[in-house]
């Protein structure tokens, strides 16, 4: 592997703004940020690569390449959340594993915005209908994870299922309903009010890098207090967590190669592919399977498996799509 | 007088506070952001981006005759939901 490639990521601010978040809490400081501002830059975030999103998928249009990568993204929700569940059910009970499987089969945006930032760094370019993709993937995971479990529990645990508060819960969560309303709202912006969108230039693109470096710095304190109930996930939970990603993204290589998306594209995909949700889903099995342990599948998605995207995963997939797939 | 102190995840929070109305309780005191350690590790308010949030403390006063009604509402969902919900007596200053 390119080891300019993995300097351009380690050294980039989001990514060590990140570590000072991480080290913050390994050296026990007293950094800490107030709980509303993590959650107003989250959706600050979703809410600018939606729009960035709509305006550049109104330049672009649905042709036959988009509909079959959103087509691709939304098998892979499928694929990803069955097959984990069937590994995880070997050292697992049915609720945690289905819990496990919805969070690796749903996807993070952060993780996205930080590969899109690391193209922008490259200067590798990339297509807007890939946040259509990303919104698209939030999703099923929750309904598959739940789906599961139903099928796979004894009937007696199953109390009656209100599948309203789920449905709700899954598709009108806010980081769902800010990323797919920012979406729509540059479609139609760009289509119909181009001045409206370039006064939104300044909020949503030159504010933007410093957001997301402010964000991973919480993100790093976060991931730095779950680190340390890593002793309770276990051995093969840890494995699971660190290897299923690097797994996933190849199965999207494959499909990026099948689907001959370029460079930019392809690791948006793979990137979505093995990531691990820890906003939608937490939330949604808490709410819908609160008889799994909430310590395993936020501690395995956001102790162990965005660090790992993030420092080492993005530059890595990277390397395999510069390998495979010709610049453009 | 009887006080009840239950601690739930603020997700629950709302169904938590609807099953008291129903349930005939006079009133309820809501403190949120509540955190610490229980039987499912730290309680943090650094998830408080993703929805799952710090616990809330729910405070009750209640006669004793409306604490069966009470406590018939609250138990499934803390069986359902985990959290602690406490009795005791409690006088009037």
């Amino acid at each position: 592997m390119d080891s300019t490639l993995v300097l351009q990521n380690l050294l980039s601010p989001p990514v060590l703004f990140f570590g000072l978040g991480l080290l913050s809490v390994m050296l026990r400081s007293d950094l800490e940020i107030p709980s509303p501002l993590p959650k107003l830059f989250s959706l600050y975030l979703l809410l600018a690569i939606g729009l960035k999103g709509g305006l550049e998928l109104q330049h672009s249009g649905l042709d036959r390449l988009v509909l079959l990568t959103i087509g691709a993204a939304l098998a892979m929700a499928l694929l990803v959340p069955i097959t984990s569940f069937l590994l995880l059910r070997t050292r697992f009970d049915t609720y945690n594993a289905a819990a496990l499987a919805a969070a690796y089969g749903s996807i993070s945006a952060v993780t996205f915005i930080t590969a899109e930032t690391f193209l922008g760094s490259l200067a590798v370019p990339f297509d807007g209908f890939m946040v259509a993709a990303l919104a698209l993937m939030e999703s099923p995971a929750i309904i598959i994870g739940l789906l599961l479990v139903r099928l796979t529990a004894p009937r007696g645990d199953n109390p009656e299922l209100n599948w309203g508060s789920l449905l709700h819960e899954a598709f009108l969560n806010s980081s769902v309903l800010v990323l797919v309303g920012s979406l729509l709202i540059g479609v139609l912006s760009a289509a119909y009010s181009p001045a409206g969108m370039a006064k939104m230039s300044p909020f949503t693109d030159q504010l933007f890098y410093g957001a997301l470096s402010f964000f991973l710095l919480d993100m790093g304190i976060v991931a730095g207090q779950r680190l340390r109930e890593l002793r309770a996930t276990g051995g093969f939970l840890i494995a699971f967590a660190l290897l299923s990603p690097p797994v996933h993204a190849a199965v999207g290589l494959l499909v990026s190669l099948l689907l001959h998306l370029p460079q930019g594209d392809a690791l948006l995909f793979m990137v979505l592919c093995a990531s691990a949700s820890y906003i939608a889903v937490p939330a949604a099995m808490r709410m819908t399977v609160p008889q799994a342990n909430p310590s395993l599948y936020i501690t395995s998605s956001l102790g162990l498996t965005f660090p790992f995207n993030i420092v080492v995963g993005i530059p890595l997939y990277m390397a395999a799509v510069q390998r495979l797939i010709p610049a453009a | 007088m009887n006080r009840l102190d239950l601690i739930v995840s603020e997700r629950e929070l709302e169904r938590l506070c609807a099953a008291l109305t129903n349930a005939g309780a006079p009133g309820y005191t809501v403190l949120r952001h509540v955190t610490g350690r229980g039987h499912g590790g730290t309680v943090s308010e650094g998830m408080e981006f993703s929805g799952v949030g710090a616990n809330a403390h729910v405070i009750v006063f209640c006669e004793a005759a409306a604490l069966g009604a009470i406590r018939d509402a609250v138990k499934p969902l803390l069986a359902y939901y985990g959290g602690v919900g406490f009795v005791s007596d409690a006088q009037l200053l």
